[in-house]
C-alpha cells in the first residue's frame, strides 16, 4: 500500500517549498517517478534482505520467546546460549573443514584444467577443435542428476563412496564447461603479437603456458574461484547422495543434523548453526563482492 | 595456432580435461542413457527390458505426470520471479543516482546461502504454529482468512517451494541484466526522448531490443536451473504431501535411492535430460520466429 500513496503525497505538498526555490520545480517531475522507483526497490530489497536479518535475530533469542512470540517483535532479551548448544549438537567444526576442503580441491581442478583446456582450444589450436568445443557446451546444458545413478553405480565399483574425491570430481566436471569457456574468452584478448614473439626467442608451448598466459590470467582466475566457490560450498545433492559418514559431512549435510534430532527441532540453536557456516562464504562475498559481481556478470552476459 | 606448438603438446593440454570431464559427465550420461533399457535394482542381475521401462513412463505412470505438471508450474513461477523481478529492479536501477553498487550487493546477498539454511528459514516463514512471518503479515494487512500451513495445504505447497527457489537468484539475473542496460547506447535513449518517446516506450522500443541477447541467455540459464530444481522442494516437503510437490527430479531421486530402481530412475533422468533440449531449443526456435516476423 505504502508505493502508490507516496507520490500522492508529494504532490500535494511539494508546490509549496517550489515557489520559494525554481530550481526544485525543473526537477519535480522525474524526481516524482525517482520516488516511486525508489520505494519499489526498497521493498523488493527488504523482502531480499530481511529474512535473512530475521535468521540473526531469531539466533539470539531465547527458546522461550521465539516459541510465543510474534515473530517480527525485536527479542525482549539476547542470548548467545543458543550458539553454544549449536557446537554441542552437531560437528560445525568439522563440516566447515571439509566444505573447505572440497571447496578448494574442486576449485583447485576447475582453474587447472579450465585453463589447460582454454589454452589447448584458443591458444594452440587444432583441428577438431569446434567439435571439443561443442562436446563441452553439453555439460553446461546438462542437469546435473543425469550423474547421479550412474556415479554412485561407479564409486561403488571402485570403493570411491564415501570419500573427498567422490564429491570433488562431480563438482568439478560440472563446473568446467563455465570455467573453460571464460578462460577461452580472456585468452581472445591476449594479443597475438606477445606469443609470435616469445616463439620467435624460442619458447615452447609449455614456457609460454608458464611465463605469459598463466600470469595474465590471474583476474579471471579470481572471478572462477569466487563464481565457483559460491556454489560448491553450497553443494547439497552430491555431498548428500555419496557421502554417509559422519567425519565427512560437508556444511549442507552438517546442518540437516539439526532437524529433527530429538523428535522436535531446537529451532533457534538450527538458527545458530545456520549463521556460523553461513559466515565464512558471506565474509568473502562482502569482502570481494566488487570482484564477484564482475564475474558473474561477465561469466553468463557473454554465455 | 601458435607456431612452434606440436600435436603433443595439444594433446598434454588437452587431455586431463577432457579426462576429468568424460569420467564425471560424459560417461554417466552415457551409462544413463544405457540403464534406461534394464531393470535393475542394484544387487541382482540387471535385465535388459527394451523400451518398456519408457512405456511405463509415458503411458502407466500417473506420479511421472503428476510431477511433470509440478515442474512446469514450478519452472514458471521460478521464471516469473526470477526474470520478472531483475528485469524490474534492473530497470529501476538505472535511473537511481546513489546506492546502485549498495543495492546490488543487497540483492544478490540471498544466492550466497546454502540451499539446506534456506529451506529451514522458509519453513519457519510459512509456518502457523508458532505463527510464521508470512502468516503474522497476512494478519497484519487484513487477509487473516489466508492465513494457512502454506507447505501442508496441497493447493499452496507447490507455490510455497517454488518461491525460495525464485527469491534466492533473482539477484543473479539481476545483475546481468543490469549489465546489459547500462550498454545500451545513452544517445539513442537521448534522441527517443527528444522525439517524446514515453518512459514505457522507451523501455520496449530501445532498451528491450537491445538487450535481447541477453535476455535470450538469461532466460536459457533461468529455465535449464528451473528444471533442474531439486534442493529446496526435496528438503522441505520431500515432494509432500502426497505428491503434491513432486518433481521430476525429486521423484527421479527417489526412484533411485529410495526404491533403488537403478532403471527406471535412469529413464527419468533421461526424460529431464530431453526436456531441458526441448526447452532451449524451443526459446531459440520461438525468439527466432519473433526476430523474423
Amino acid at each position: 500500500m505504502t508505493a502508490p500513496a507516496a507520490p500522492v503525497t508529494r504532490a500535494i505538498t511539494a508546490p509549496a517549498p517550489a515557489d520559494s526555490q525554481p530550481p526544485l520545480r525543473r526537477r519535480r517531475k522525474p524526481s516524482l517517478h525517482g520516488t516511486l522507483s525508489k520505494v519499489i526497490i526498497a521493498l523488493i530489497v527488504i523482502v531480499q534482505v530481511y529474512p535473512l536479518a530475521w535468521l540473526f535475530i531469531t539466533s539470539l533469542r531465547t527458546e522461550h520467546d521465539f516459541a510465543t512470540g510474534d515473530p517480527f517483535a525485536l527479542p525482549t532479551s539476547l542470548t548467545w546460549e543458543n550458539y553454544a548448544r549449536a557446537f554441542e549438537t552437531g560437528n560445525l567444526g568439522m563440516n566447515i573443514l571439509n566444505s573447505f576442503i572440497v571447496t578448494m580441491g574442486a576449485n583447485f581442478l576447475i582453474v587447472l584444467l579450465g585453463m589447460m583446456a582454454a589454452y589447448a582450444l584458443q591458444v594452440l589450436g587444432f583441428r577438431f577443435s569446434k567439435f571439443v568445443r561443442g562436446l563441452f557446451l553439453i555439460g553446461i546444458i546438462v542437469p546435473v542428476q543425469i550423474a547421479l545413478v550412474p556415479l554412485f553405480i561407479d564409486y561403488a565399483s571402485i570403493n570411491l563412496l564415501d570419500t573427498y574425491p567422490s564429491m570433488i570430481i562431480p563438482l568439478a566436471g560440472f563446473a568446467l564447461p563455465m570455467s573453460i569457456y571464460l578462460f577461452c574468452s580472456f585468452f581472445e584478448y591476449i594479443p597475438r603479437e606477445t606469443y609470435e614473439a616469445a616463439s620467435l626467442d624460442g619458447a615452447g608451448p609449455y614456457r609460454i603456458f608458464g611465463l605469459i598466459t598463466l600470469p595474465l590470467s590471474v583476474n579471471t582466475v579470481v572471478t572462477v574461484v569466487l563464481v565457483n566457490s559460491i556454489f560448491i560450498w553450497n553443494d547439497f545433492i552430491f555431498a548428500n547422495t555419496f557421502v554417509l559418514s559422519e567425519g565427512l559431512k560437508t556444511i549442507p549435510l552438517g546442518l540437516q543434523n539439526y532437524i529433527g534430532a530429538m523428535g522436535k527441532t531446537d529451532w533457534t540453536a538450527t538458527f545458530a548453526a545456520v549463521c556460523v557456516t553461513i559466515t565464512p562464504l558471506l565474509l568473502v562475498f562482502l569482502v570481494l563482492n566488487k570482484a564477484m559481481i564482475q564475474g558473474l556478470e561477465s561469466g553468463a552476459s557473454k554465455g | 595456432m601458435l607456431p612452434n606448438r606440436s600435436r603433443l603438446s595439444v594433446l598434454v593440454f588437452l587431455l586431463p580435461p577432457l579426462l576429468l570431464y568424460g569420467v564425471a559427465v560424459l560417461f554417466p550420461i552415457m551409462q544413463s542413457l544405457f540403464l534406461s533399457f534394464f531393470s535393475w535394482n542394484g544387487i541382482s542381475d540387471m535385465e535388459f527390458v527394451g523400451l518398456a521401462n519408457y512405456v511405463r513412463m509415458l503411458t502407466g505412470d500417473d506420479i511421472f505426470w503428476r510431477s511433470f505438471f509440478n515442474a512446469l508450474g514450478y519452472l514458471a513461477i521460478c521464471l516469473v520471479l526470477q526474470l520478472g523481478g531483475a528485469l524490474l529492479v534492473a530497470s529501476l536501477l538505472t535511473s537511481m543516482r546513489r546506492g546502485r553498487e549498495l543495492i546490488k550487493t543487497l540483492y544478490l546477498l540471498p544466492a550466497v546461502i546454502s540451499t539446506v539454511a534456506i529451506a529451514f528459514l522458509f519453513v519457519r516463514i510459512y509456518s502457523i504454529e508458532p505463527v510464521g512471518l508470512l502468516n503474522q503479515l497476512l494478519h497484519w494487512i487484513g487477509l487473516g482468512a489466508l492465513e494457512r500451513p502454506w507447505l501442508s495445504d496441497i493447493h499452496t505447497v507447490l507455490a510455497a517451494v517454488s518461491a525460495p527457489e525464485g527469491w534466492r537468484f533473482t539477484g543473479l539475473y539481476m545483475l546481468i541484466i543490469y549489465a546489459a542496460l547500462l550498454s545500451v547506447p545513452q544517445e539513442l535513449e537521448e534522441a527517443a526522448r527528444l522525439d517524446g518517446a514515453s518512459r514505457w516506450q522507451l523501455f520496449t522500443k530501445i532498451r528491450f531490443p537491445h538487450i535481447m541477447p541477453v535476455w535470450i541467455t538469461t532466460t536459457i540459464m533461468a529455465t535449464t536451473y528451473g528444471l533442474r530444481g531439486f534442493d529446496i522442494p526435496y528438503l522441505m516437503t520431500n515432494g509432500g504431501p502426497g505428491q503434491s510437490s513432486e518433481l521430476l527430479t525429486t521423484y527421479m531421486y527417489k526412484t533411485a535411492f529410495t526404491s533403488t530402481d537403478f532403471g527406471y530412475a535412469s529413464t527419468i533422468a533421461v526424460f529431464i535430460v530431453v526436456e531441458c533440449l526441448v526447452a532451449v531449443g524451443l526459446i531459440l526456435f520461438m525468439l527466432k520466429r519473433k526476430a523474423d516476423a
